[in-house]
Protein backbone atom coordinates (compact mmCIF):
# COMPACT_ATOMS: atom_id res chain seq x y z
CA UNK A 1 0.00 0.00 0.00
CA UNK A 2 3.15 2.18 0.54
CA UNK A 3 3.89 2.31 -2.75
CA UNK A 4 0.43 3.79 -3.32
CA UNK A 5 0.17 6.27 -0.84
CA UNK A 6 -1.20 10.05 -1.65
CA UNK A 7 1.97 12.65 -2.33
CA UNK A 8 0.32 15.17 0.12
CA UNK A 9 1.12 19.34 -0.37
CA UNK A 10 2.20 21.32 2.52
CA UNK A 11 2.64 25.34 2.79
CA UNK A 12 6.57 25.99 3.64
CA UNK A 13 6.00 29.95 2.31
CA UNK A 14 3.70 32.91 2.53
CA UNK A 15 4.04 36.09 1.06
CA UNK A 16 1.27 38.49 1.18
CA UNK A 17 0.27 42.00 -0.03
CA UNK A 18 -2.80 43.10 1.45
CA UNK A 19 -4.90 46.18 1.99
CA UNK A 20 -3.64 46.11 5.84
CA UNK A 21 -0.44 44.87 5.58
CA UNK A 22 2.73 44.43 3.36
CA UNK A 23 4.12 41.39 4.10
CA UNK A 24 3.06 38.78 6.23
CA UNK A 25 3.82 40.14 9.25
CA UNK A 26 2.32 43.19 9.11
CA UNK A 27 -0.78 41.56 7.44
CA UNK A 28 -0.81 39.14 10.81
CA UNK A 29 -0.69 41.86 13.23
CA UNK A 30 -3.74 43.62 11.19
CA UNK A 31 -5.57 40.88 10.96
CA UNK A 32 -5.32 39.65 14.57
CA UNK A 33 -6.39 42.46 15.96
CA UNK A 34 -9.36 43.39 13.20
CA UNK A 35 -8.34 46.43 12.22
CA UNK A 36 -10.90 47.39 9.12
CA UNK A 37 -8.69 49.32 6.31
CA UNK A 38 -11.56 49.97 4.37
CA UNK A 39 -12.19 53.75 2.98
CA UNK A 40 -12.95 56.00 -0.02
CA UNK A 41 -11.13 54.70 -2.69
CA UNK A 42 -8.65 57.36 -3.76
CA UNK A 43 -7.15 56.35 -7.21
CA UNK A 44 -6.96 58.27 -9.83
CA UNK A 45 -9.54 58.38 -12.37
CA UNK A 46 -11.79 56.29 -9.55
CA UNK A 47 -13.11 59.36 -7.42
CA UNK A 48 -16.36 60.37 -9.65
CA UNK A 49 -17.86 56.88 -9.72
CA UNK A 50 -20.78 55.71 -7.03
CA UNK A 51 -18.63 52.87 -6.21
CA UNK A 52 -16.66 54.45 -3.51
CA UNK A 53 -15.31 52.60 -0.71
CA UNK A 54 -12.81 49.66 -1.17
CA UNK A 55 -9.52 47.84 0.29
CA UNK A 56 -6.69 49.33 -1.89
CA UNK A 57 -3.28 48.12 -0.83
CA UNK A 58 -1.82 51.86 -0.24
CA UNK A 59 2.13 52.53 -0.13
CA UNK A 60 3.29 49.65 -2.45
CA UNK A 61 5.84 50.52 -4.72
CA UNK A 62 6.17 47.84 -6.63
CA UNK A 63 10.11 48.95 -7.76
CA UNK A 64 11.52 47.89 -4.46
CA UNK A 65 10.02 44.38 -4.46
CA UNK A 66 10.33 43.83 -8.14
CA UNK A 67 12.95 44.45 -11.19
CA UNK A 68 12.15 47.57 -12.95
CA UNK A 69 11.92 45.49 -16.05
CA UNK A 70 9.05 43.26 -14.99
CA UNK A 71 7.67 46.05 -13.83
CA UNK A 72 7.19 48.46 -16.98
CA UNK A 73 6.15 45.39 -18.85
CA UNK A 74 3.48 44.12 -16.19
CA UNK A 75 0.12 44.80 -14.77
CA UNK A 76 -0.43 46.16 -10.79
CA UNK A 77 -2.11 42.61 -10.43
CA UNK A 78 1.16 40.66 -11.64
CA UNK A 79 3.11 43.59 -9.79
CA UNK A 80 0.92 42.27 -6.50
CA UNK A 81 1.83 38.80 -7.54
CA UNK A 82 5.48 38.91 -8.41
CA UNK A 83 5.95 40.60 -5.30
CA UNK A 84 3.87 38.16 -3.04
CA UNK A 85 5.59 35.12 -5.01
CA UNK A 86 9.40 36.89 -4.26
CA UNK A 87 8.05 36.96 0.02
CA UNK A 88 6.88 33.31 -0.03
CA UNK A 89 10.12 31.95 -2.15
CA UNK A 90 12.23 33.69 0.51
CA UNK A 91 10.00 32.45 3.65
CA UNK A 92 10.37 29.07 2.44
CA UNK A 93 13.89 29.82 2.18
CA UNK A 94 13.84 28.25 -1.11
CA UNK A 95 16.54 27.89 -3.82
CA UNK A 96 15.81 26.80 -7.51
CA UNK A 97 19.97 26.00 -7.95
CA UNK A 98 19.30 23.22 -5.36
CA UNK A 99 16.63 21.36 -7.47
CA UNK A 100 15.59 20.36 -10.98
CA UNK A 101 13.74 23.71 -12.72
CA UNK A 102 11.06 20.98 -14.50
CA UNK A 103 10.17 19.84 -10.60
CA UNK A 104 8.93 23.41 -9.70
CA UNK A 105 5.37 24.92 -11.31
CA UNK A 106 3.28 28.24 -11.26
CA UNK A 107 -0.52 28.48 -10.75
CA UNK A 108 -2.28 31.71 -9.96
CA UNK A 109 -5.63 32.89 -10.14
CA UNK A 110 -7.35 35.51 -12.56
CA UNK A 111 -10.93 37.09 -12.12
CA UNK A 112 -10.06 40.26 -14.55
CA UNK A 113 -6.44 40.50 -15.91
CA UNK A 114 -4.66 43.08 -16.02
CA UNK A 115 -7.36 46.02 -16.68
CA UNK A 116 -5.41 48.81 -15.75
CA UNK A 117 -2.34 47.91 -18.18
CA UNK A 118 -5.21 46.94 -20.61
CA UNK A 119 -7.07 50.41 -20.38
CA UNK A 120 -3.96 52.91 -20.76
CA UNK A 121 -2.75 51.06 -23.89
CA UNK A 122 -6.72 50.89 -25.73
CA UNK A 123 -6.14 54.74 -24.68
CA UNK A 124 -3.62 54.81 -26.95
CA UNK A 125 -4.85 53.23 -29.33
CA UNK A 126 -8.08 54.86 -29.87
CA UNK A 127 -6.52 58.42 -28.71
CA UNK A 128 -3.45 58.34 -30.76
CA UNK A 129 -3.04 55.67 -33.32
CA UNK A 130 -1.46 51.85 -33.44
CA UNK A 131 1.93 52.70 -33.49
CA UNK A 132 1.34 54.30 -29.95
CA UNK A 133 0.55 50.90 -28.31
CA UNK A 134 3.34 49.18 -26.41
CA UNK A 135 3.91 45.50 -27.33
CA UNK A 136 3.87 44.38 -24.13
CA UNK A 137 -0.02 44.80 -23.82
CA UNK A 138 0.15 41.42 -25.88
CA UNK A 139 0.88 39.87 -22.29
CA UNK A 140 0.23 42.43 -19.54
CA UNK A 141 -3.04 42.45 -19.46
CA UNK A 142 -3.36 39.01 -20.28
CA UNK A 143 -4.88 36.61 -17.06
CA UNK A 144 -2.27 34.41 -17.57
CA UNK A 145 0.49 37.16 -17.13
CA UNK A 146 1.38 37.10 -13.38
CA UNK A 147 2.41 32.64 -13.98
CA UNK A 148 4.09 33.49 -16.98
CA UNK A 149 6.43 36.26 -15.11
CA UNK A 150 6.90 34.36 -11.96
CA UNK A 151 8.39 31.13 -13.59
CA UNK A 152 10.24 33.08 -16.01
CA UNK A 153 12.05 35.31 -12.74
CA UNK A 154 12.24 32.18 -11.09
CA UNK A 155 13.05 29.97 -14.26
CA UNK A 156 10.93 27.49 -12.76
CA UNK A 157 9.91 25.12 -15.85
CA UNK A 158 7.69 22.83 -14.23
CA UNK A 159 4.33 22.11 -14.93
CA UNK A 160 2.26 26.05 -15.18
CA UNK A 161 -1.38 26.96 -15.38
CA UNK A 162 -3.67 29.64 -14.66
CA UNK A 163 -7.36 29.43 -13.26
CA UNK A 164 -9.58 32.12 -15.28
CA UNK A 165 -12.76 32.44 -13.18
CA UNK A 166 -14.35 34.11 -10.04
CA UNK A 167 -13.44 34.32 -6.83
CA UNK A 168 -13.85 31.18 -6.05
CA UNK A 169 -10.64 30.21 -8.65
CA UNK A 170 -8.09 30.87 -5.41
CA UNK A 171 -8.97 27.81 -3.91
CA UNK A 172 -9.23 25.81 -7.29
CA UNK A 173 -5.49 27.13 -8.05
CA UNK A 174 -4.82 25.44 -4.90
CA UNK A 175 -6.28 22.50 -5.65
CA UNK A 176 -4.80 22.59 -8.93
CA UNK A 177 -1.16 22.81 -7.47
CA UNK A 178 -1.86 19.83 -5.12
CA UNK A 179 -2.99 17.78 -8.18
CA UNK A 180 0.77 18.96 -9.67
CA UNK A 181 2.49 17.74 -6.60
CA UNK A 182 0.31 14.19 -6.82
CA UNK A 183 1.51 13.87 -10.35
CA UNK A 184 5.08 14.55 -9.34
CA UNK A 185 6.38 17.95 -9.50
CA UNK A 186 8.33 18.88 -6.48
CA UNK A 187 7.24 22.68 -5.82
CA UNK A 188 4.63 24.87 -6.78
CA UNK A 189 4.19 28.80 -6.19
CA UNK A 190 0.64 29.47 -6.37
CA UNK A 191 -2.36 32.14 -5.40
CA UNK A 192 -3.54 34.97 -6.27
CA UNK A 193 -3.53 38.23 -6.49
CA UNK A 194 -6.40 40.98 -8.11
CA UNK A 195 -5.99 44.79 -9.25
CA UNK A 196 -9.69 45.82 -10.05
CA UNK A 197 -9.34 49.68 -9.11
CA UNK A 198 -8.88 51.54 -11.72
CA UNK A 199 -10.85 53.43 -13.91
CA UNK A 200 -12.44 50.66 -16.63
CA UNK A 201 -12.15 47.84 -14.12
CA UNK A 202 -14.39 49.82 -11.81
CA UNK A 203 -17.13 50.63 -14.01
CA UNK A 204 -17.43 47.14 -15.13
CA UNK A 205 -18.15 46.18 -11.12
CA UNK A 206 -20.55 48.57 -11.25
CA UNK A 207 -22.52 45.95 -13.12
CA UNK A 208 -22.77 43.80 -10.02
CA UNK A 209 -25.88 43.95 -8.18
CA UNK A 210 -23.83 42.60 -4.71
CA UNK A 211 -21.77 45.58 -5.01
CA UNK A 212 -22.13 47.83 -2.07
CA UNK A 213 -22.34 51.48 -3.17
CA UNK A 214 -22.46 52.64 0.76
CA UNK A 215 -20.21 55.54 1.48
CA UNK A 216 -19.26 55.26 5.06
CA UNK A 217 -16.30 52.33 5.03
CA UNK A 218 -17.45 51.36 8.61
CA UNK A 219 -20.74 50.54 7.36
CA UNK A 220 -20.40 49.54 3.63
CA UNK A 221 -19.62 45.80 4.32
CA UNK A 222 -20.79 43.87 6.99
CA UNK A 223 -21.84 40.43 6.12
CA UNK A 224 -23.69 38.65 8.31
CA UNK A 225 -25.84 41.37 9.81
CA UNK A 226 -28.98 42.84 9.54
CA UNK A 227 -27.68 45.73 7.76
CA UNK A 228 -25.51 44.15 4.87
CA UNK A 229 -26.13 45.70 1.62
CA UNK A 230 -23.62 43.87 -0.25
CA UNK A 231 -19.67 43.37 -0.46
CA UNK A 232 -17.05 45.96 -0.82
CA UNK A 233 -13.68 44.75 -3.18
CA UNK A 234 -10.68 44.98 -2.79
CA UNK A 235 -7.02 44.67 -4.27
CA UNK A 236 -4.22 42.38 -3.73
CA UNK A 237 -3.70 38.95 -2.95
CA UNK A 238 -1.23 36.29 -1.21
CA UNK A 239 0.73 33.59 -3.14
CA UNK A 240 2.20 30.55 -1.60
CA UNK A 241 4.98 28.03 -1.57
CA UNK A 242 3.90 24.35 -1.71
CA UNK A 243 5.97 21.98 -1.90
CA UNK A 244 5.73 17.90 -1.95
CA UNK A 245 5.49 16.91 2.03
CA UNK A 246 8.70 14.43 2.25
CA UNK A 247 10.33 16.57 -0.52
CA UNK A 248 10.46 19.49 1.82
CA UNK A 249 11.35 17.22 4.97
CA UNK A 250 14.39 16.45 3.23
CA UNK A 251 15.35 19.89 2.16
CA UNK A 252 14.55 21.22 5.92
CA UNK A 253 11.81 23.15 4.99
CA UNK A 254 8.98 24.34 7.41
CA UNK A 255 5.81 22.40 6.76
CA UNK A 256 3.44 25.13 8.20
CA UNK A 257 0.10 23.66 6.90
CA UNK A 258 -1.39 20.42 4.76
CA UNK A 259 -3.27 21.22 2.37
CA UNK A 260 -5.54 18.54 2.78
CA UNK A 261 -9.00 18.39 0.72
CA UNK A 262 -11.11 20.28 -1.59
CA UNK A 263 -13.93 20.37 -4.12
CA UNK A 264 -15.71 22.66 -6.26
CA UNK A 265 -19.07 22.66 -7.30
CA UNK A 266 -21.01 25.21 -9.71
CA UNK A 267 -24.42 26.74 -9.09
CA UNK A 268 -25.03 29.38 -11.55
CA UNK A 269 -26.22 33.44 -11.05
CA UNK A 270 -29.71 32.73 -10.85
CA UNK A 271 -29.68 33.35 -7.45
CA UNK A 272 -27.67 33.29 -3.99
CA UNK A 273 -30.40 30.40 -2.34
CA UNK A 274 -28.53 27.88 -4.71
CA UNK A 275 -25.38 28.16 -3.38
CA UNK A 276 -26.09 26.64 -0.37
CA UNK A 277 -26.40 23.25 -2.30
CA UNK A 278 -23.71 23.60 -4.06
CA UNK A 279 -21.89 25.22 -0.94
CA UNK A 280 -22.78 22.44 1.23
CA UNK A 281 -21.34 20.10 -1.68
CA UNK A 282 -18.12 21.58 -1.95
CA UNK A 283 -17.96 21.27 2.25
CA UNK A 284 -18.83 17.50 2.30
CA UNK A 285 -15.94 16.77 -0.76
CA UNK A 286 -13.48 18.73 0.81
CA UNK A 287 -14.16 16.68 3.84
CA UNK A 288 -14.13 13.93 2.30
CA UNK A 289 -11.04 13.92 0.62
CA UNK A 290 -9.17 15.47 3.89
CA UNK A 291 -9.99 12.25 5.48
CA UNK A 292 -11.87 14.36 8.03
CA UNK A 293 -14.72 14.27 10.23
CA UNK A 294 -16.93 17.63 10.76
CA UNK A 295 -16.15 18.26 14.37
CA UNK A 296 -13.07 17.94 13.53
CA UNK A 297 -13.21 21.67 12.06
CA UNK A 298 -11.57 24.00 14.45
CA UNK A 299 -12.29 27.03 12.58
CA UNK A 300 -14.09 28.19 9.32
CA UNK A 301 -12.94 31.25 6.86
CA UNK A 302 -16.48 32.70 5.63
CA UNK A 303 -17.26 33.56 1.87
CA UNK A 304 -19.35 36.71 3.79
CA UNK A 305 -20.70 38.23 0.67
CA UNK A 306 -22.59 40.75 2.95
CA UNK A 307 -25.78 39.79 0.65
CA UNK A 308 -28.62 38.93 2.83
CA UNK A 309 -29.86 36.05 0.97
CA UNK A 310 -26.03 34.82 0.29
CA UNK A 311 -25.39 35.29 3.94
CA UNK A 312 -28.01 33.15 4.68
CA UNK A 313 -27.04 30.69 2.23
CA UNK A 314 -23.54 29.83 3.43
CA UNK A 315 -24.85 30.01 7.16
CA UNK A 316 -26.86 26.93 6.04
CA UNK A 317 -25.09 24.95 4.02
CA UNK A 318 -22.45 25.06 6.49
CA UNK A 319 -24.82 23.84 9.01
CA UNK A 320 -26.13 21.35 6.11
CA UNK A 321 -22.67 20.14 5.87
CA UNK A 322 -21.52 20.46 9.43
CA UNK A 323 -24.43 19.67 11.36
CA UNK A 324 -24.62 20.33 14.90
CA UNK A 325 -21.05 21.09 14.87
CA UNK A 326 -22.10 24.23 12.86
CA UNK A 327 -23.27 26.01 15.92
CA UNK A 328 -20.34 25.50 17.55
CA UNK A 329 -17.26 25.94 15.53
CA UNK A 330 -15.69 29.43 15.51
CA UNK A 331 -16.57 31.39 11.87
CA UNK A 332 -15.10 34.19 10.86
CA UNK A 333 -14.72 36.65 8.35
CA UNK A 334 -11.45 38.79 8.16
CA UNK A 335 -12.33 40.19 4.56
CA UNK A 336 -14.68 42.81 6.26
CA UNK A 337 -12.44 44.96 7.14
CA UNK A 338 -10.21 44.83 4.12
CA UNK A 339 -12.44 43.52 1.37
CA UNK A 340 -13.03 41.22 -1.46
CA UNK A 341 -9.78 41.38 -3.78
CA UNK A 342 -12.18 38.47 -6.23
CA UNK A 343 -9.29 35.73 -6.42
CA UNK A 344 -6.93 36.69 -4.21
CA UNK A 345 -9.84 37.14 -0.85
CA UNK A 346 -9.62 33.20 -0.77
CA UNK A 347 -5.99 33.36 -0.48
CA UNK A 348 -5.83 35.70 2.26
CA UNK A 349 -7.52 33.74 3.95
CA UNK A 350 -5.99 30.76 3.36
CA UNK A 351 -3.16 32.87 4.58
CA UNK A 352 -4.93 33.65 7.94
CA UNK A 353 -5.72 30.84 8.25
CA UNK A 354 -2.50 29.30 8.34
CA UNK A 355 -1.27 31.62 10.84
CA UNK A 356 -4.39 31.42 12.75
CA UNK A 357 -3.16 27.69 12.81
CA UNK A 358 0.18 28.58 14.07
CA UNK A 359 -0.94 31.10 16.91
CA UNK A 360 -3.56 29.18 17.88
CA UNK A 361 -6.29 32.24 17.33
CA UNK A 362 -8.94 33.22 15.74
CA UNK A 363 -9.03 36.45 13.65
CA UNK A 364 -12.22 38.49 14.56
CA UNK A 365 -14.50 39.99 11.63
CA UNK A 366 -14.19 43.65 11.95
CA UNK A 367 -16.75 46.19 12.13
CA UNK A 368 -19.49 43.20 12.28
CA UNK A 369 -21.22 43.62 16.05
CA UNK A 370 -24.72 41.94 15.72
CA UNK A 371 -24.61 38.56 13.75
CA UNK A 372 -28.29 37.66 12.79
CA UNK A 373 -27.69 33.75 12.06
CA UNK A 374 -27.06 30.82 14.00
CA UNK A 375 -23.48 31.15 13.70
CA UNK A 376 -20.61 32.28 16.55
CA UNK A 377 -19.38 34.37 14.35
CA UNK A 378 -16.05 35.87 15.97
CA UNK A 379 -16.55 39.61 15.63
CA UNK A 380 -14.96 42.64 18.03
CA UNK A 381 -11.22 40.78 19.66
CA UNK A 382 -8.96 37.61 18.28
CA UNK A 383 -10.31 34.89 20.06
CA UNK A 384 -7.94 31.84 21.35
CA UNK A 385 -8.57 28.28 20.27
CA UNK A 386 -6.65 24.97 19.71
CA UNK A 387 -6.87 25.42 16.07
CA UNK A 388 -5.44 21.97 14.16
CA UNK A 389 -7.86 22.08 11.20
CA UNK A 390 -9.38 25.15 9.12
CA UNK A 391 -11.86 25.41 6.14
CA UNK A 392 -12.22 27.85 3.72
CA UNK A 393 -14.79 29.19 1.93
CA UNK A 394 -15.12 30.90 -1.32
CA UNK A 395 -18.03 31.78 -3.94
CA UNK A 396 -17.94 33.53 -6.86
CA UNK A 397 -20.34 36.13 -8.53
CA UNK A 398 -20.77 34.00 -11.63
CA UNK A 399 -21.89 30.52 -9.46
CA UNK A 400 -18.67 28.60 -8.23
CA UNK A 401 -18.36 27.48 -4.66
CA UNK A 402 -15.05 25.83 -3.44
CA UNK A 403 -14.22 25.05 -0.05
CA UNK A 404 -10.74 23.62 1.31
CA UNK A 405 -9.27 21.58 4.49
CA UNK A 406 -6.11 23.07 5.74
CA UNK A 407 -4.49 20.86 8.35
CA UNK A 408 -1.64 22.53 11.24
CA UNK A 409 1.87 21.41 10.02
CA UNK A 410 4.41 20.34 12.10
CA UNK A 411 6.72 23.42 12.52
CA UNK A 412 6.98 25.62 15.12
CA UNK A 413 5.67 28.95 14.56
CA UNK A 414 8.95 31.90 13.84
CA UNK B 1 18.21 63.57 -31.44
CA UNK B 2 20.23 62.77 -33.99
CA UNK B 3 20.00 61.17 -37.90
CA UNK B 4 22.16 58.59 -36.86
CA UNK B 5 21.44 55.75 -33.85
CA UNK B 6 23.51 55.77 -31.34
CA UNK B 7 24.77 53.12 -28.39
CA UNK B 8 23.80 56.18 -26.11
CA UNK B 9 20.64 56.42 -27.23
CA UNK B 10 19.73 52.62 -27.58
CA UNK B 11 21.05 52.66 -23.67
CA UNK B 12 18.38 55.41 -22.92
CA UNK B 13 15.45 53.24 -25.02
CA UNK B 14 16.20 50.31 -22.94
CA UNK B 15 15.83 52.03 -20.07
CA UNK B 16 12.26 53.75 -21.20
CA UNK B 17 11.01 51.31 -23.09
CA UNK B 18 11.97 47.77 -21.13
CA UNK B 19 12.99 49.14 -17.82
CA UNK B 20 16.93 47.76 -18.27
CA UNK B 21 19.40 50.29 -16.76
CA UNK B 22 22.80 49.44 -18.98
CA UNK B 23 25.80 51.29 -19.53
CA UNK B 24 26.39 52.46 -23.21
CA UNK B 25 29.76 52.20 -22.45
CA UNK B 26 29.35 48.21 -22.45
CA UNK B 27 26.99 48.63 -25.47
CA UNK B 28 30.07 50.07 -27.03
CA UNK B 29 33.22 48.18 -25.86
CA UNK B 30 30.95 45.05 -26.65
CA UNK B 31 28.74 45.28 -29.62
CA UNK B 32 28.30 41.51 -30.15
CA UNK B 33 27.65 40.97 -26.58
CA UNK B 34 23.66 39.65 -27.08
CA UNK B 35 20.56 41.77 -26.25
CA UNK B 36 19.62 38.60 -23.92
CA UNK B 37 22.70 38.97 -21.91
CA UNK B 38 20.73 42.51 -21.05
CA UNK B 39 17.55 40.87 -20.86
CA UNK B 40 16.32 42.50 -23.28
CA UNK B 41 13.87 40.52 -24.96
CA UNK B 42 11.49 40.36 -27.67
CA UNK B 43 9.15 42.07 -27.27
CA UNK B 44 11.38 44.73 -26.04
CA UNK B 45 13.12 45.35 -28.55
CA UNK B 46 9.71 45.50 -31.16
CA UNK B 47 9.09 48.83 -28.18
CA UNK B 48 12.47 50.19 -29.10
CA UNK B 49 11.68 50.10 -32.85
CA UNK B 50 8.15 51.29 -32.48
CA UNK B 51 9.75 54.25 -30.58
CA UNK B 52 12.14 54.98 -32.74
CA UNK B 53 9.42 54.89 -35.73
CA UNK B 54 7.59 57.53 -33.54
CA UNK B 55 11.29 59.06 -33.31
CA UNK B 56 12.15 59.69 -36.82
CA UNK B 57 8.54 60.03 -37.96
CA UNK B 58 8.53 57.12 -40.68
CA UNK B 59 8.24 53.70 -40.44
CA UNK B 60 11.25 51.49 -39.97
CA UNK B 61 11.16 48.43 -42.69
CA UNK B 62 11.35 44.36 -41.51
CA UNK B 63 14.30 43.53 -39.75
CA UNK B 64 16.03 45.49 -37.09
CA UNK B 65 13.42 43.73 -34.68
CA UNK B 66 15.02 40.31 -35.10
CA UNK B 67 18.81 41.65 -34.70
CA UNK B 68 20.27 40.02 -32.13
CA UNK B 69 23.22 42.46 -30.38
CA UNK B 70 23.05 45.78 -30.06
CA UNK B 71 26.02 46.30 -32.91
CA UNK B 72 23.82 44.43 -35.64
CA UNK B 73 20.45 46.41 -34.36
CA UNK B 74 22.17 50.08 -34.70
CA UNK B 75 23.77 49.12 -37.89
CA UNK B 76 20.14 47.71 -39.14
CA UNK B 77 18.37 51.18 -38.22
CA UNK B 78 21.12 53.16 -39.35
CA UNK B 79 20.98 51.44 -42.57
CA UNK B 80 17.39 51.59 -42.72
CA UNK B 81 17.63 55.70 -41.73
CA UNK B 82 20.43 56.13 -44.51
CA UNK B 83 17.94 54.23 -47.45
CA UNK B 84 15.26 56.53 -46.43
CA UNK B 85 16.80 59.68 -46.42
Amino acid sequence: MSAHKRRRAVVTGLGVIAPNGVGTDAFWKATKEGIGVLDLISREGCRHLPLRVAGEVRGFDPTTMVEERFVVQTDRFTHFAMAAAGLALKDAEFDIADRSAFGVGVVTASGSGGGEFGQRELQRLWGQGPSFVGPYQSIAWFYAASTGQISIRGGFKGPCGVVCSDEAGGLDALAHACRGIRGGTHAVVVGSAEAPLAPYSMVCQLGYPEVSLADDPERAYLPFTADARGFVPAEGGAMLMVEEESAARRRGARDRALLAGHAATFTGTSGWEKSRQGLAHAIRGALEEARCAPEEIDVVFADALGVPEADRAEALAIADALGPHAARVPVTAPKAGIGRAYCGAPMLDCAAAVLAMEHDVVPPTPNVTEVCYDLDLVTGCARSAELRTALVLSRGLMGSNSALVLRRGTAEPS
Amino acid sequence: MSSQLTFSELASLMKSCAGLTVDPKDLEKRPDCAFAEYNLDSLGLLGIVSELEKRYGKPIPAGPETCKTPGEFVEAINASLMAGA
